[in-house]
């Protein structure tokens, strides 16, 4: 039998009896609906937490130098900011207290950081300029109060002045320093903080690794470590969890669905007796006989699929819940594919019952 | 040419024996009539002549060629090619067309829906059938399906039709109808084997095999 005729022959007798490609269709339906609805919906939870986790707030290592000995050095900084693991990495000095010293009452005190390396790792611009060694941005908290009107002028500590050429807001995870002063520490300071942002939670143990071995503290005791291993350990966990659940939740409803989908083709097998048999004693191989059952169920599967993905995805959207485009193929391909395996069964019946007595019984 | 020789055939190991070692040719050209009481295996012999059933001692024989002892892929291509059946109740599927019935073997034979078409319904045609090819078989007489079931047979140009008591559920006009279409066919130079009970086809038949 030509395929062609095969495939006509399948399609016109597929819906010469809709009630059981009915049947499958909406099981179908209801398999790829379901797995749409809870385990695409854990893959997005899992992608939003993974995405939480993933927030440079979570991916910082932060060194102290205990005993300020001058370990965090601009040099180790700079070798530490040039990894490829690391997205960021600055030194920050210990907070100091700054107030005007253009306003003959001096305003209010503010904190102060001096900052060891790249400025812009921990500040953007809204106004003025970056500043040279020596010189300051201030955050607009710290402008009002200071009581300045306008980001000029200059803040002193002590008998060190630090004229102000800028305006700033704190990237993440700096959002302490919004409440005061950054400037640029004089050439060759070291840092007493070293803070070293990742780029996944999952390169934290690695970067740990390379930026204690770049800094090589005589002693460790001389260093604190405050790093995101354990979260990265975390986040496997959770990742791990979702992924079994999600597996076992997929298997369950593919499962459950193939067998009632199984089901299902076996009563139109039985059912379909005579007309199997006669397509039998007519000249159709058992290879036909198991093709043409398969490609029915494989029929009223697609309808299926079509309408419960499509179902799925209008109601997704109104929970604003977004689940790959992948993840939806995937479901659509497996659904289809746990529909043929279901139909391989009683395909195989139909192909060896016997001609004769199907025949033969009223 | 259609034979069996040495043939024995039993539903079940140990059980009633059929045709005590039967060995007879099957004439081209004419039609050839199984008779004998209920039970003693006169559609049994026609399955095994349509290559549903395996002897067994003995062999069927087409053209020479032991055809008993080909594959099941074998066979299913010899009835589809070289045999045509017809059962007692027609056997037309109620959801299908006139004409999708009457094509089904020739697209089990490898043939397309469109070559096959004109053929189709030149035979409805020839059996005054054409103005009912798209109706459906609960829409036709008992007589018109049968004769609907002989033009499925003759779809292929089988040199062989099996016919299972083509006459038994019909009236005395659809069944002299029914039978005048196989002797036509027979006519033609095909094997023509009828299992019946009906006396007036037996004494319309050429040969008789007393069962």
């Amino acid at each position: 039998m030509k395929p062609l005729m095969l495939l006509r022959e399948a399609w016109v007798s597929t819906f010469t009896r809709v009630v059981p490609a009915v049947m499958v269709a909406v099981l179908c339906a209801s398999m790829c609906a379901t797995t749409l609805l809870t385990v695409g919906r854990t893959a997005s939870a899992e992608a939003d937490v993974m995405a939480r986790m993933e927030q440079a707030g979570s991916l910082e290592l932060v060194i102290g130098d205990n005993r300020n000995a001058g370990l965090l050095s601009p040099t180790v900084v700079n070798n530490v900011a040039a990894l490829d693991v690391v997205e960021r990495a600055v030194g920050l000095g210990s907070a100091v207290d700054v107030r005007s010293g253009t306003l003959a009452a001096g305003g209010n005190r503010v904190p102060a950081w001096g900052v060891v390396g790249d400025i812009t790792a921990v500040a953007t611009l809204i106004g003025g300029r970056f500043p040279l060694p020596g010189e300051a941005l201030v955050s607009q908290a710290a402008l009002e109060k200071l009581g300045h009107d306008y980001p000029t002028g200059y803040v002193t500590q002590g008998s060190v002045d630090y004229p102000i050429v800028g305006v700033f807001v704190a990237r993440e995870p700096f959002s302490d320093l919004a409440a005061g002063v950054v400037f640029v520490a004089e050439v060759g300071t070291p840092a007493h903080t070293l803070h070293v942002i990742t780029h996944t939670a999952a390169a934290a143990v690695l970067t740990q690794r390379l930026v204690l071995a770049i800094v090589s503290a005589p002693k460790l005791e001389d260093l604190t470590v405050q790093s995101a291993t354990a979260l990265a350990a975390l986040q496997g966990e959770i990742a791990g969890d979702f992924g079994l659940f999600g597996r076992q939740l997929l298997l369950l409803v593919l499962g459950a669905g193939a067998l009632l989908t199984g089901v299902v083709v076996l009563a139109d097998v039985l059912l379909r007796r005579a007309d199997l048999g006669r397509r039998r004693a007519l000249g159709a191989t058992r290879r036909i006989l198991i093709a043409l059952v398969m490609l029915r169920a494989l029929i009223a599967a697609l309808f299926g699929v079509v309408l419960g993905s499509a179902a799925s995805l209008i109601v997704l959207t109104v929970w604003d819940v977004s689940v790959p485009t992948v993840f939806v193929i995937a479901t659509v391909v497996l659904t289809l594919l746990a529909a043929l395996a279901a139909a391989l069964g009683p395909a195989v019946k139909a192909a060896t019952l016997d001609p004769v007595t199907v025949l033969r019984t009223p | 040419m259609l034979a069996v020789t040495e043939l024995t055939f039993s539903y079940r190991p140990g059980g009633e024996e059929l045709f005590g070692a039967l060995t007879r040719e099957f004439l081209p050209g004419a039609v050839t009539a199984l008779t004998g009481a209920s039970g003693r295996g006169k559609s049994t012999l026609l399955y095994l002549l349509g290559l549903l059933l395996r002897p067994r001692t003995g062999q069927v024989l087409i053209d020479g060629v032991v055809a008993s002892s080909l594959s099941d892929e074998e066979c299913s291509g010899l009835r589809a090619t070289r045999i045509g059946f017809v059962f007692q109740d027609a056997a037309l599927d109620p959801s299908r067309t006139i004409l999708d019935a009457v094509v089904e073997p020739a697209l089990y034979a490898g043939a397309t829906i469109t070559a096959v078409r004109p053929r189709a319904l030149q035979l409805l045609d020839e059996f005054g059938l054409a103005h009912r090819a798209t109706h459906r078989p609960g829409q036709i007489s008992g007589g018109q399906a049968q004769r609907v079931a002989l033009c499925r047979a003759l779809i292929t140009n089988p040199s062989i039709i099996l016919a299972d008591e083509p006459t038994g559920n019909l009236d005395m006009d659809s069944a002299e109808m029914v039978l005048s279409a196989l002797v036509a066919a027979s006519t033609q130079g095909r094997t023509v084997i009828i299992a019946t009970h009906n006396a007036y086809v037996v004494e319309r038949a050429a040969d008789v095999v007393q069962l």
